[in-house]
């Protein structure tokens, strides 16, 4: 074969795994939409109900709770839920820490809704750090050199961490390891 | 809920992993869902239940020193779609994803709600460093991952990217709870004694530490006797105790899960001088729920067990002193024996399989979009698989399969 042929095949080559590769870049992107997708719904979803039952406790025990404590719940759970999804963080903190702190056993109050409210709130923070995860793995992926390249996004705007206080222990980097 | 559990380790080979999934399986059974593992084995006919689904054998690889098991081909894959369209599942739980196992043919081929748990058993960190770009485009299908000790955690957040929730190991309270006691050792009766479990010619266990103690402990407590349970050469531990010892340490043997709890529910004190990190303290919830007061070396996942050293005392690791120091206080001092030994009970209460498996199904319906369909079968990440065994390196070939097929 001649160099031309040569330099022909070794081209076609590498558009032809250029091709591949945009194909299985493709594929993973789709998959992680679909995630993040899945993730925020259920946030959404945990976001949601835990207002609720924040406002269920505001509305029905304020005697109980005190009036002051009651009306900051009930404003944080309304600003919770009617705070546009995306820019919502700072309404969600505010009923967060409300919620973290109340007494564990408010008389007056049944114990199997403040129970409940706990359980929301941890549930809220699994969904909370599921989502992330899937906007990790997102963000990993295309912030590579090649997939920006290419611009196989398209115009679509990166996904962003939803950061609210959660009842999840943080733990440190480097707890944990074994040391010699 | 249909719950389908994936364990890439031979189910009839003792292992952590595969004790974790069995109890998993047992207490979310009990809480009322329907549960199938998915495993290899040894012997198919050692598989106990139809909740069992043999997935063949696993091929040992040496690897670094020590055994890996590797199970990756068209046939597995074919066995493990059999056991996803069979079993309308509505979430598939995967452990130790990352190996070329069943648990990464799962995370292939399965679309739908996946979980991982990352027990970081068996896998090291320079191998992983090399094979998680490898994997990242399936483990990316998972949906929560769970890690089951800090150390884990790090393991995934460094090399497999994205993060995971804490669920510790869980542990059968129950059985340690409550029993009998080894005869002719029963606590605060027959003189004090000291239990140590785990391999004892293992220099990482830190036995010859607390042998150095025992012999500082005996000058204030003479009739004290250490008790070793555990498997081990006993004639070279013989050979190597000084004459002043040799009276005061008993050497058990290895001992059954029976044993195991009698044995920790008898001694006065509980000890794991251990001076390596452990990926987690299961042994030390084992004997906290025994009511065993405990006295254990400062490693990070001893520390977060014992909650820091309210429900036991820590010593700096390797330093027979201090250790001495504690023991013998711990000993002479009756009212502080039983506020630990409360204070453990309780603190193990946490790691009670049915406060682990409820949390571990709060990840399971944190995962799960109502109506959202079960979990199926990928006809299209088949071919992704069994190009995947040939060109694993960035997924190029599977991509050309899928192009080519349509």
């Amino acid at each position: 074969m001649t160099p031309d042929a040569w330099l022909l095949l070794a081209v076609g080559v590498v558009v032809l795994l250029l091709a591949a590769w945009t194909a299985w870049t493709l594929t993973r992107l789709r998959r992680l939409e679909a995630r993040v997708a899945r993730a925020r719904a259920v946030l959404d979803d945990r976001l949601r109900h835990r207002a609720a039952l924040a406002e269920d406790l505001a509305s029905g025990y304020s005697a109980a709770l005190g009036e002051d404590r009651a009306s900051r719940l009930k404003t944080a759970a309304y600003e919770a839920r009617e705070t546009p999804a995306w820019d919502r963080e700072l309404a969600e903190n505010a009923l967060g820490r409300e919620l973290r702190a109340l007494p564990p056993d408010v008389p007056g109050v049944p114990r199997e809704l403040l129970a409940d409210l706990a359980e929301a709130d941890a549930r809220m923070g699994l969904a909370r750090r599921f989502y992330n995860d899937a906007v990790r793995d997102t963000a990993m992926l295309r912030t590579r050199r090649l997939p920006r390249l290419m611009r196989l996004h398209a115009d679509r705007p990166l996904p962003r961490f939803f950061d609210v206080e959660d009842g999840l222990d943080a733990v440190p980097l480097g707890a944990g390891v074994p040391r010699g | 809920m249909r719950i389908g559990l994936v364990c890439p380790y031979q189910w009839d080979v003792p292992g952590g992993v595969q004790y974790h999934v069995r109890d998993l399986a047992d207490t979310l059974r009990g809480l009322g869902h329907h549960v199938e593992v998915l495993t290899p084995a040894e012997h198919e006919e050692s598989l106990p239940d139809r909740w069992v689904t043999f997935a063949g054998r696993t091929v040992p690889v040496p690897y670094n020193g020590s055994m890996a098991s590797v199970q990756f081909g068209p046939v597995s894959a074919s066995r493990v779609r059999r056991w996803l369209r069979e079993g309308h599942f509505d979430v598939v739980h995967v452990h130790d994803p990352a190996p070329p196992s069943i648990g990464l043919l799962v995370c292939m081929i399965a679309t739908g709600p996946i979980v991982a748990t990352f027990h970081a058993a068996t896998v090291r960190s320079k191998w992983l460093a090399a094979w998680g770009p490898v994997v990242r485009p399936w483990l990316e299908k998972i949906t929560g991952r769970i890690a089951v000790s800090d150390f884990a955690r790090r393991v995934q957040v460094e090399h497999l990217g994205g993060d995971a929730v804490i669920i510790p190991n869980g542990v059968h309270v129950d059985p340690f709870a409550d029993g009998p006691t080894l005869p002719g050792v029963e606590r605060g009766v027959d003189g004090p004694t000291i239990g140590f479990l785990g391999r004892y010619d293992e220099p990482r266990k830190g036995l010859p530490v607390l042998l150095e103690a025992m012999r500082t402990l005996l000058r204030e407590h003479p009739g004290a006797r250490l008790l070793v349970a555990g498997r081990g050469d006993p004639d070279a531990l013989r050979g190597g105790l000084a004459e002043d010892l040799r009276a005061h340490v008993a050497l058990l043997g290895e001992i059954s899960e029976a044993d195991k709890a009698a044995f920790l529910r008898s001694v006065d004190v509980y000890c794991a001088p251990n001076l390596l990190g452990e990926s987690f303290g299961v042994v030390l919830i084992e004997a906290m729920a025994a009511g065993a007061p405990i006295v254990a070396s400062d490693l990070d996942a001893f520390s977060r067990v014992l909650a820091d050293g309210t429900a036991g005392v820590l010593v700096r690791r390797g330093d027979s002193a201090a250790l001495a120091r504690a023991l013998s206080d711990l000993l002479a001092d009756p009212a502080r024996r039983a506020a630990l030994s409360a204070a453990g009970r309780e603190a193990a209460a946490a790691y009670d399989w049915q406060v682990v498996a409820r949390r571990v199904l709060a990840v399971y319906e944190t995962v799960v979009l109502p109506g959202a369909g079960e979990v199926t079968a990928t006809d299209d990440e088949a071919w992704a698989e069994v190009a995947g065994v040939t060109a694993p390196t960035d997924g190029v070939l599977p991509s050309l399969l899928r192009r080519v097929r349509r």
